[in-house]
């Protein structure tokens, strides 16, 4: 049967549209399957659809439940027959609680014994009596970052509910959810349509919303600006700066679009387009038009709308940009005036964070943490521009613009400093230092913006991690998870190779008395937090969670030696010699566990089969050593698996707990120096291998 | 009716209000940030009885003083504060016909309703709802009150702000806020534009920051006073006062980040114990 839901709510946030319909596509297959109406393959059965004002839901569900037989057991046979076979007090007790004939009685076999019960025959219910308490637990579930209550209602939401259309093959179903009652009505477009329409079908619904101005699809919506907006461009042959997280926003924003081109003064071209397309996003949400890579003096909007035939929408944006572009441009020539090393100079007014001192002194911190990355990383020829990059990045959180428009951090300190000349690798550092932004966004492009990044993170870390202020549960209001994993981000991002325990070191050491507490603390606290966001990372790429811990048991010193030895793993999981190779060295790790730690003496090698194991790690040893340097870990591991034979003879041959207490700790030492050099390249004993699934 | 003006706009607003049962009531005749602070709103939402208000009121906020100079930003302009308690469950609809009554046919034109939450640290209150934008621009804010006084609210009221001098300027197409008129022979230039220049100059400049900060202390000593009295009323004024002298300081770039913080909790704390007792006196949540 048909099944179609539209819930209609005052204008909802476009984050909340898209998660509530991700949340009902997630919960809803499952509970129809529960209550026995789900189809088998919910891609096909089920489609959901939505608007700022409405969630559409369609499925095709069964028309009722399967009949259910079901055994009610009662009390041991053994108790419930008399010798002649005539039913027991206990028995007869039984179905008369039961309200049942006791010649229905019979014997139940289970696994505890016999029993004597009876099969209840349980009629399925219909859909249509069992859709809408599915449909109010579902509604009822959803959860949003921010609820809100209205007039006299209890209920919470994201916004006001205003109208329930429910029909099952066409007939309204009736309940109740938010002190709505559902029905068989729906309504147009607020503005252009309101009527009230009653559709008998999904198809018809769905027909109707359109004639009366609402596109239900998301994907229609968008394909619809681009399409309006590509008519509108094609013959300036000009291009709408991409910009896929407006477009997504304005697709959620509005049921009928309508694309409008409007334009501004060309002496506003004189800002950056940084600048322009900010004023332009921020506010009223408009893309900005660009020729090649060249700003024009046009900007494409999405109203609401089905035309703007007396010009009133497009006069009316072009009427509040100028205005937002003369204050942008105020702004602009202001800051020019001042200067960037001047606006630095009033660093020191600002806190960065009361414990923590201004940004004058973030600024002098992040000089000895940029400068320290940049002996670390052999960049020793862009040192000197990447601390006076360090010196400046902050200062632009005094202009007047990034004051008016937050998210110009960064990119105005960097315009200015082009400006004034500084040089390209100390401009690109300024405008590159807080990429990357959120956790897809791009990491900086230049080496000396990767490294004043990752300086300004780990001092934020480091700092709100040493007054002991830890991120935790689901907010992180530090953006504690946000630096760490950028900083994972762009040490991968860019193959970089230092030492992240002596970066930590150095972060702490640069506050000096500033964090009072004791700094070993920290420090591993610092660490644990790194592996959980690599963790995050790697498990986001795909990666086993046991492959990611054998991995991390050799340590994420390294971060980037820390990914390829996972990848290492992944790519080798297959090979033949994998599983029994764990198996192995899970053997040598039981055998050495609880022994003290004693150095092998090749003098005392007595057995055929352990000097040849002794030789055989030596030559490995040898050989996979400079590999695991180079973070080689693939060819480290295949020469690694070469010990295997020379194990299996070990171990067939060779008794390690000898009584001679000299061949014993001769033995361990031997396998204790193999188990170091494999913990060079991972944990194996980490690694869950096929065999034990099944035993465990 | 007189057209093209701000009074016309006012007078239009006022009678489509007061015909949706509202008590017109006369501006409050403190210096306020926002309309939300006056008494009629502030204690009336705290309790279980219905309520319907509207009214003028001027918002003083200093740093946005121009000097008199940018066409747009000015450091008073007027709100038209409109208060509905239990929300109505047509109050969109109703908001929109308001915009008709203004001689707005909103088929020519783009209404959006921005997701916007809005919060007054200062007054412990928060809500949800959007800023209406026409055409790109906002010219009014919608908002679901949840918490006054750091109190959960219910019933829950609608408040709606309409921003007097854009919206005019929005009908009569103009793009600057000196060129536009009071009534049919005083011009806002007349009226405003002498008040602009001194109040920037005395925001900014003048105004003694060692006196500011004494009469921030003495009126938060007086509210505390009050509260002990069970005086609500006058505490709160008080409070506003505070206020008032806060944003006074900012505007001189007299307070540090972290002082401004600490200010602001203070401030919320007495408006927080003023909203406890009016709430425990009246029965409410």
């Amino acid at each position: 049967m048909e099944f179609l839901l539209e819930l209609m709510t005052e204008e909802l946030p476009p984050s909340h549209v898209r998660s509530a319909l991700e949340q009902v596509g997630q919960t809803l297959p499952g509970e129809l399957v529960a209550v026995g109406l789900g189809r088998t393959d919910p891609s096909v059965s089920l489609k959901i659809f939505g608007t700022c004002r409405r969630l559409v839901v369609w499925a095709e569900v069964e028309s009722g439940q399967q009949d259910r037989e079901e055994q009610v057991v009662g009390p041991p046979k053994a108790v419930a027959f008399a010798a002649d076979g005539s039913p027991t007090a206990a028995a007869l007790g039984f179905a008369r609680s039961r309200g049942i004939d006791p010649s229905r009685l019979e014997v139940i076999k289970n696994e505890k014994g016999e029993y004597v019960g009876f099969t209840k025959r349980a009629q399925g219910r219909a859909a249509a009596e069992i859709l809408p308490e599915v449909v109010v637990r579902v509604l009822s579930g959803l959860v949003f970052p921010k609820m809100m209550r209205w007039g006299e209602n209890p209920v919470r939401f994201s916004r006001p509910v205003k109208n329930i259309l429910c029909l099952l093959d066409g007939r309204p179903l009736d309940f109740s959810f938010a002190g709505v009652r559902s029905g068989g009505v729906t309504y147009g477009h607020k503005l252009l349509d309101p009527r009230p329409l009653t559709p008998k079908s999904f198809a018809e619904y769905r027909g109707l919303l359109a004639g009366a101005r609402v596109i239900i699809d998301p994907e229609e919506r968008r394909s619809m600006i681009l399409a309006q907006a590509d008519v509108l461009l094609e013959p300036l042959k000009a291009q709408m700066l991409p910009d896929p997280d407006l477009l997504d926003r304005l697709t959620f924003d509005i049921e009928q679009p309508f694309v409008f081109l409007g334009g501004f003064p060309e002496t506003y071209l004189a800002l950056p387009l940084e600048v322009l397309s900010t004023a332009m996003r921020e506010g009223q949400r408009l893309f900005s038009v660009i020729k090649g890579k060249k700003q024009q003096p046009l900007f494409l909007g999405v109203a609401d709308a089905l035309g703007d035939s007396k010009s009133l929408i497009r006069s009316g944006n072009e009427r509040v940009l100028k205005a937002r572009l003369e204050d942008a441009r105020f702004f602009w020539s202001q800051d020019v005036k001042f200067g960037l090393k001047k606006r630095a100079a009033g660093l020191k007014r600002v806190v960065f964070q009361e414990k923590l001192g201004s940004y004058e002194d973030k600024s002098l911190r992040l000089k000895k943490l940029a400068g320290y990355l940049c002996d670390k990383l052999d960049a020793a020829e862009m040192k000197k521009d990447v601390l006076l990059a360090a010196e400046l990045c902050k200062a632009d959180l005094l202009t007047d613009m990034v004051g008016e428009f937050p998210s110009l951090q960064g990119k105005m300190g960097g315009l200015l400093a082009s400006r004034e000349k500084l040089g390209e690798i100390v401009s690109r550092a300024i405008y590159e230092h807080y990429q990357p932004a959120g956790l897809d966004d791009e990491t900086p492009p230049s080496l000396g913006g990767a490294v004043l990044s990752m300086a300004d993170r780990m001092d934020s870390l480091a700092g709100v991690m040493g007054l002991g202020i830890s991120s935790s549960g689901s907010g992180d209001p530090f953006g504690l998870r946000r630096s760490a994993q950028g900083i994972c981000r762009i040490i991968l991002g860019r193959k970089l190779v230092f030492s992240l325990s002596r970066f930590v070191d150095k972060a702490l050491d640069v506050y000096g008395e500033r964090l009072d507490k004791n700094k070993a603390e920290f420090k591993s606290g610092c660490l644990d937090f790194f592996a959980g966001r690599l963790r995050s990372i790697f498990e986001k790429q795909g990666f086993r969670y046991d492959l990611i811990n054998a991995a991390f048991g050799a340590g994420i010193d390294s971060v980037y030696h820390a990914s390829l030895r996972v990848q290492a793993l992944h790519g080798l999981r297959s090979s033949p010699e994998f599983e029994p190779f764990i198996l192995m060295a899970k053997r040598v790790n039981n055998i050495i566990r609880d022994s003290a730690e004693f150095k092998v003496n090749p003098a005392l090698l007595q057995e055929k089969e352990e000097k040849e194991l002794h030789a055989l790690f030596s030559l490995v040893k040898q050989n996979a050593g400079p590999m695991i340097v180079q973070g080689d870990f693939s060819q480290a591991q295949r020469m690694i698996f070469r010990l295997q034979p020379g194990l299996n003879l070990f171990f067939d041959k060779v008794l390690v707990m000898d009584k001679d207490l000299r061949l014993r700790r001769n033995r361990l030492g031997l396998l204790q120096a193999i188990s170091k050099l494999l913990l060079q390249i991972a944990d194996y004993s980490q690694v869950v291998v096929e065999g034990e699934k099944a035993a465990g | 009716m007189e057209q093209n003006t701000l009074q016309g706009l006012i007078l239009n607003l006022l009678r489509f209000w007061g015909e949706q049962g509202c008590y017109l009531a006369p501006t409050y005749d403190l210096e306020v940030g926002a309309g939300t602070m006056t008494p009629d709103t502030f204690f009336r939402v705290l309790d279980k009885r219905p309520w319907r208000v509207a009214y003028v009121q001027p918002a003083r906020r200093p740093t946005d003083g121009r000097f008199g100079e940018n066409p747009h930003r000015v450091q008073k302009h007027h709100q038209f504060q409109v208060i509905l308690k239990p929300s109505p469950e047509d109050i969109q609809q109703v908001y929109l016909r308001s915009l008709g009554a203004l001689g707005i046919d909103l088929r020519d034109h783009d209404l959006r309703f921005d997701e916007d939450d809005w919060e007054s640290p200062t007054i412990g209150a928060w809500g949800v709802g959007w800023q209406v934008m026409l055409d790109g621009l906002e010219i009014s804010q919608f908002t679901y009150f949840q918490q006054a006084g750091g109190i959960d609210v219910f019933p829950i009221p609608a408040e709606i702000t309409y921003g007097l001098e854009r919206l005019e300027m929005f009908l009569e197409n103009q793009d600057d806020i000196y060129g536009l008129r009071w009534s049919s022979d005083v011009s806002y230039r007349d009226l405003r534009f002498r008040e602009e220049k001194e109040f920037s100059d005395y925001n900014f400049n003048a105004a003694s920051i060692k006196s500011l900060l004494s009469i921030f202390g003495l009126y938060a000593k007086e509210s505390q006073a009050l509260i002990q009295k069970g005086l609500l009323l006058p505490a709160y004024d008080m409070c506003l006062k505070c206020s008032h002298a806060f944003n006074l300081l900012d505007a001189r770039g007299a307070i540090s980040v972290t002082e401004r913080v600490k200010m602001i909790a203070q401030i919320r704390a007495l408006v927080n114990q003023v909203a406890r007792d009016y709430a425990a006196g009246t029965g409410a949540a």
